[in-house]
């Protein structure tokens, strides 16, 4: 057991972001008296102290806003190097994740991501990888090769 | 002005058994009553304090810590209490002293520090709430992605964090009671490998099994004590509850907020300030508080710490100690009895000429919490 990841801990005001993470989808908790969107959840909004309160829909894109490379394991599921970063959506809301499919030192302040689900001990985490670029460049010049 | 303190407003949740809610769900019910009750909106809160309860914890579940320390020092005091505060509490617990003895609830107030993280291996390396499910444990982990945004926003390097840890251990190869006694070169620090990188080994504090405490007592009571007098000349605290999503929570430290507005209290400027005593936890952490205590521009701490700007016979030596990077981690209390120590001229080595203020500070949990204390002779 002792390689089983460390899993959130879902409270009454955090479910409702983990359940959607489920189900592939990345949702935040947004204000319905002044819109603030905010994480993790809580019984009101932080700004206003309303508790009327929505899970809205994100798009799952974001930039890196700042990121680090643990070069120590703290946690046997979860071996060193590895790159954690706080990632800033599109809404303006930031979130704690992991840069993957991307080796560290590619890794900039302000490269776009999009969330890639992955199942860890049978949970889905919200994880982030590079927009692809890259591909759709690869693929652009192979259709116009073929012609 | 007429500062007697009223109650202007009660509140609270039902109490019984309330299955399915939560202590802080019901928390939060009563401050928002207890606001309406007199007549104010959430923007008016500027101060909070906090009991959790003995369900929710202090120490090992039921037991808090100045019961603990206070029956086996068999004491039966006029006024007691523990914060938690993280590395701010050391700070906190002598501003609570100061507050006391001015009210008159006790006279000589016993502020102690203790911990033994390395008796419980591992204590400091503790899951950082739901994000350890992405790997971030530790105190490291936060600060450095606090220097990631340094070296983005300002270009700050890392050899200018190993400043920091360079002149932290010059000053403690002049403190007999250092942990680490010979002096680090620049190549040894950047050859020590990283933690979490952009921060290096010798960027992160000490571990250390210890205790110290400090005595807070009124003028009267001290009169015809020994020692020369530290004058207490000013205090404050700040704090960011922010969490890990607020946009700004790695870019600035609370200290921004209570450092200027102390200074001003005391009539003092940062270039007044003879001994300064920065909370050390990570070197980041130390060209953070240059900033915003105002000892060089926002953004430009990198470049201030360079050519041993602030190691000893620098034009302003910081923690002269060696501070919890190189002497020990005490708790920030450390801090503390360097800067009285330094006042009183008993500083032996490294003794800073003619010292008359100090500034001491505490930074503590997840970026959150932030104290100030300014001392005299
Ligand atoms: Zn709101």
């Amino acid at each position: 057991m002792e390689n089983e990841y460390p899993l959130p801990q879902p409270t009454p005001f955090t479910e409702s972001f983990w359940d959607a993470c489920q189900q592939e989808l990345l949702q935040v908790w947004r204000c319905k008296v002044c819109g603030h969107p905010f994480l993790p959840g809580g019984p009101v909004c932080p700004e206003c102290w309303s508790d009327d309160l929505e899970m809205q829909p994100v798009s799952g894109r974001g930039e890196v806003f700042s990121f680090v490379v643990y070069h120590r394991t703290y946690h046997p599921a979860i071996p060193a190097p590895y790159i954690v970063a706080s990632i800033e959506l599109e809404n303006g809301v930031h979130l704690i994740s992991n840069i993957i499919d991307c080796k560290p030192e590619m890794v900039r302040i302000g490269m776009q991501v999009q969330v890639a689900f992955k199942q860890k001990s049978g949970f889905k985490l919200p994880m982030f990888t590079p927009t692809v670029h890259t591909n759709t460049t690869f693929q652009l010049k192979r259709g116009n090769s073929s012609v | 002005m007429n500062r007697e303190a009223l109650i202007a407003g009660v509140g609270h949740s039902p109490f019984g058994k309330l299955t399915g809610r939560t202590a802080l769900d019901l928390e939060v019910e009563a401050a928002i009553k207890a606001i309406a009750d007199a007549g104010l909106s959430p923007q008016d809160v500027d101060g909070l304090v906090t009991d959790p309860g003995p369900a929710q914890g202090i120490l090992n579940g039921i037991t808090p810590h100045y019961l603990a320390l206070g029956q086996l020092l068999g004491l039966n005091p006029r006024y007691t209490g523990s914060e938690i505060l993280g590395g701010a509490g050391s700070v906190a617990i002598i501003q609570r002293a100061v507050m006391a003895v001015e009210a008159g609830l006790c006279s000589v107030c016993l502020c102690v520090y203790g911990d033994a993280p390395l008796s419980a291996k591992g204590s400091f390396d503790y899951a950082r709430g739901d994000e350890a499910a992405f790997g971030l444990f530790g105190a490291a982990g936060l600060h450095a992605l606090a220097a990631k945004r340094h070296m983005h926003l300002w270009g700050t390097t890392e050899n200018q964090f190993g400043e920091v840890a360079i002149a932290a251990r010059a000053h403690a190869a002049r403190n007999p009671n250092a942990q680490l006694q010979k002096p680090l070169t620049m190549k040894e620090y950047r050859e020590a490998g990283y933690i979490v990188e952009p921060l290096k080994k010798a960027d992160c504090c000490l571990i250390s099994d210890g205790a110290a405490a400090v005595v807070v007592t009124s003028a009267d009571r001290a009169a015809d004590l020994l020692k020369p007098h530290t004058r207490i000349l000013g205090y404050g605290q700040a704090h960011n509850f922010g969490t890990y999503s607020s946009p700004d929570h790695f870019d600035s430290l609370p200290a921004a907020r209570c450092g200027p507005e102390v200074l001003n209290k005391a009539g003092l400027a940062p270039s007044d300030i003879d001994v300064v005593q920065l909370y050390d936890c990570f070197t980041i952490v130390v060209l953070m508080q240059l900033e915003a205590y105002g000892f060089c521009a926002k953004g430009e701490a990198g470049s201030f710490v360079e050519h041993g700007r602030i190691g000893p016979g620098g034009s302003l030596p910081v923690n002269t100690s060696g501070g919890l990077l190189a002497e020990a981690y005490g708790g920030g209390m450390l801090h503390v009895i360097e800067a009285v120590r330094q006042l009183r001229g008993e500083a032996e080595d490294r003794q800073i000429q003619g010292a008359e203020t100090a500034l001491i500070s505490g930074h503590g949990l997840g970026m959150n919490t932030h104290t100030t204390l300014v001392l005299g002779v």
